[in-house]
C-alpha cells in the first residue's frame, strides 16, 4: 500500500486541492474504514489521497436540528449519530443503524458520508437514510451546491452520481409530519454475526401516524438485495390511509410482495438469492407484528 | 511516450501526545498507526492482528475514544492525544483499575486480546464520564452488562469465552462508581 496525502485544513482548500488533482488518479479519505481495507487488498498505483478528516468546517463536521428537519456534515461519524438525543427519539431507524454499524472502534471513525459513497448495497446508514427520503448536497470546486434526492444518489454497486469535480458535503432529512403522532420505525439487519457483519438483508422503515393511528407518511427501503439499496415507493404508497394497528394478514403479504419486488438478489457466499428473498418477506410482514 | 516515474516519497511531520508526552516524527503518508506506535515508537503492547478491524487486538484511545489503530492514517494522528496500554499504568508502575479487574477475575489466559480490551474497556468508562459535557449527549450511570457486551463486540478473544472479561469490566464499573 503506497500514496501519496493531501491535508486540506478548509473547505476552500479542499475544493482547490480537488480541481488540482482533476486529471490525476485521486480519492478521497474520510475516516478510511473502507477505503484502506479495499487499497490493502488492491494497491493502486500513483495515487493521491485527499484528505478530508483534516478539514475544519462545523457544516462539513457538524449536525444541525432546523424547522425543516436535521442536516448532518458528511463526515459525522456512526458514534456522533448514535449519541445523538434528538435522533434517537424522532428517527429511530437511523440512530439503530448506526448502531449496528460494525463496532464501537469502527464507529468512532466511521462517517455517514463515506457510508453514502461507497454505495454498497449493505451500507447501514445510507438504507436508514434511504427510508427517510434524504437529500444530498453534492458541493463542487466552482462552489456550488448540486441537490440530489437520496434515491438518485446510487447510481449502480459501488457507483454514485458524484462527478469528479464533486464531494458529498451534507445531508438532510425532513422533519416528521407536525400531525404525527406515534412513529414505527426501526433498522431490522439480518447477517450471520449481529454486528461487524455486512447484512445478508436489510429493511430500514419509519412510518408516521396521526392521532387516529392513520399512516399519513411511510418510508421503507432494502439492503444487500439488490445492486444499490432501494426505496420501496409502491409499498410505501399502499400504506398511506390505512390504520397501522389493524392492517390485515392479507395486506401485510401485500405490502411484503410490494418491497420484494425491489429487490433482486444475488446467491454468495454470505446467503443464497432464495433464502434472501424468503427472509425479506418475513421481515417486511413483522414490522406490523 | 510512457514516463517513468522517479519521485521520491514526501515525508509529512506529525506532532501528537503519546501517553501523555509530546512527540512527533516525518513519516510517509501510507503509514498507519498501528505501525508507527510498534515500530517508530516501539511500543510492542497494541498488537497488530487481523489488520482488518476484525479483531480489535490494535484498539488504542485517540482523545479518549477507542479506535482500531490498524485502519487509521498515522497523519491524522497529529495534535491528537493518543494513549496506549502502556500509558494506562500510571507512572509509578501500578496498574489502572481495568487491568486490575482483568487481572483479579481471571479475564487474561494467552493475553494477546487483553490490551486491546483493556483500552476499549476504559474507552467505554471515558464515554461514561465525558457525556456529561456534550450537549445532546447524556449518559447516566454506569453501563449495564448488555451495554458493556455490546460495546466489546469489535474485541475478538479465542481463549476466555469473554464471560470473565465481561465479569471484570462490570465489576469494576461498579467498584468505580
Ligand atoms: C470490520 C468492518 C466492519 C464493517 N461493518 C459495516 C457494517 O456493519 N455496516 C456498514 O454499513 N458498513 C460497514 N463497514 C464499512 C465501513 O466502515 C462503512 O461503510 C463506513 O461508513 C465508511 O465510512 P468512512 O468514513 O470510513 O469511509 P472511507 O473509507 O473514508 O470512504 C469510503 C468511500 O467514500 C468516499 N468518500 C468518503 N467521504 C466522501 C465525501 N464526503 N465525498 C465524496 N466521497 C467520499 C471515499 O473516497 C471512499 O471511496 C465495515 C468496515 C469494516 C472494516
Ligand atoms: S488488528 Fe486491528 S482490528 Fe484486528
Ligand atoms: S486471552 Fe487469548 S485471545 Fe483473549
Amino acid at each position: 500500500m503506497n500514496f501519496e496525502i493531501i491535508n486540506p485544513g478548509t473547505t476552500k482548500e479542499l475544493l482547490a486541492a480537488v480541481k488540482k488533482f482533476q486529471k490525476e488518479n485521486f480519492r478521497f479519505g474520510a475516516g478510511c474504514t473502507d477505503f484502506l481495507m479495499e487499497l490493502k487488498k488492491n494497491p493502486s498505483e500513483g495515487l493521491t489521497v485527499i484528505n478530508l478528516s483534516q478539514v475544519k468546517d462545523a457544516q462539513f463536521n457538524g449536525l444541525k436540528k432546523s424547522v425543516k428537519g436535521l442536516r448532518m456534515g458528511a463526515m459525522l461519524t456512526a458514534h456522533k449519530i448514535v449519541m445523538n438525543e434528538e435522533i434517537k427519539n424522532k428517527y429511530p431507524v437511523l440512530h439503530n443503524a448506526a448502531e449496528s454499524l460494525a463496532s464501537t472502534q469502527i464507529r468512532q471513525v466511521a462517517t455517514v458520508g463515506g457510508n453514502m459513497c461507497t454505495a454498497s448495497p449493505s451500507g447501514d446508514i445510507a438504507c436508514a437514510l434511504a427510508s427517510l427520503q434524504a437529500d444530498c448536497e453534492l458541493l463542487s470546486t466552482t462552489g456550488k451546491i448540486r441537490n440530489v434526492n437520496i434515491n438518485s444518489f446510487f447510481a449502480g454497486l459501488r457507483k454514485t452520481v458524484l462527478k469528479k469535480n464533486e464531494i458529498l458535503y451534507g445531508i438532510s432529512i425532513p422533519a416528521n409530519i407536525k400531525s404525527t403522532k406515534n412513529i414505527f420505525s426501526n433498522f431490522i439487519k439480518v447477517g450471520t454475526r449481529r454486528s461487524m457483519e455486512c447484512s445478508v438483508v436489510s429493511l430500514a422503515y419509519h412510518i408516521q401516524t396521526d392521532s387516529n393511528g392513520i399512516i399519513i407518511k411511510a418510508g421503507a427501503a432494502i439492503g444487500a438485495s439488490a445492486p444499490t439499496i432501494r426505496f420501496a415507493a409502491t409499498a410505501c404508497d399502499f400504506l398511506i390511509g390505512k390504520k397501522f394497528k389493524n392492517i390485515t394478514q392479507k395486506e401485510k403479504e401485500e405490502f411484503a410482495e410490494k418491497v420484494l419486488s425491489y429487490a433482486s438478489p444475488i446467491t454468495d457466499i454470505r446467503a443464497t438469492a432464495g433464502y434472501r428473498k424468503e427472509v425479506l418477506f418475513n421481515i417486511s410482514k413483522s414490522i406490523f407484528e | 511516450m510512457k514516463k517513468t516515474k522517479t519521485k521520491t516519497e514526501k515525508l509529512h511531520e506529525v506532532s501528537f501526545t503519546l501517553n501523555e508526552k509530546k512527540v512527533s516524527c516525518k513519516i510517509k503518508a501510507s503509514v498507519l498507526l498501528l505501525d508507527l506506535i510498534r515500530d517508530v515508537f516501539e511500543l510492542k503492547g497494541t498488537k497488530p492482528g487481523c489488520g482488518e478491524g476484525e479483531c480489535g487486538a490494535c484498539t488504542v484511545l485517540i482523545n479518549g475514544a477507542p479506535v482500531n489503530s490498524c485502519l487509521f492514517l498515522a497523519v491524522n494522528a497529529d495534535g491528537k492525544n493518543i494513549t496506549t496500554i502502556e500509558g494506562l499504568t500510571k507512572s509509578d508502575g501500578s496498574l489502572h483499575p481495568v487491568q486490575e479487574s482483568l487481572v483479579a477475575h481471571g479475564a487474561v489466559q494467552c493475553g494477546f486480546c487483553t490490551s486491546g480490551m483493556a483500552m476499549s474497556i476504559k474507552g467505554l468508562m471515558n464515554q461514561y464520564e465525558n457525556s456529561h459535557n456534550v450537549p445532546g449527549e447524556i449518559k447516566n450511570g454506569i453501563p449495564s452488562r448488555d451495554e458493556i457486551k455490546k460495546h466489546l463486540e469489535g474485541n475478538l478473544c479465542r481463549c476466555t469465552g469473554y464471560v470473565k472479561i465481561i465479569d471484570a469490566a462490570e465489576a469494576m464499573f461498579k467498584q468505580e462508581q
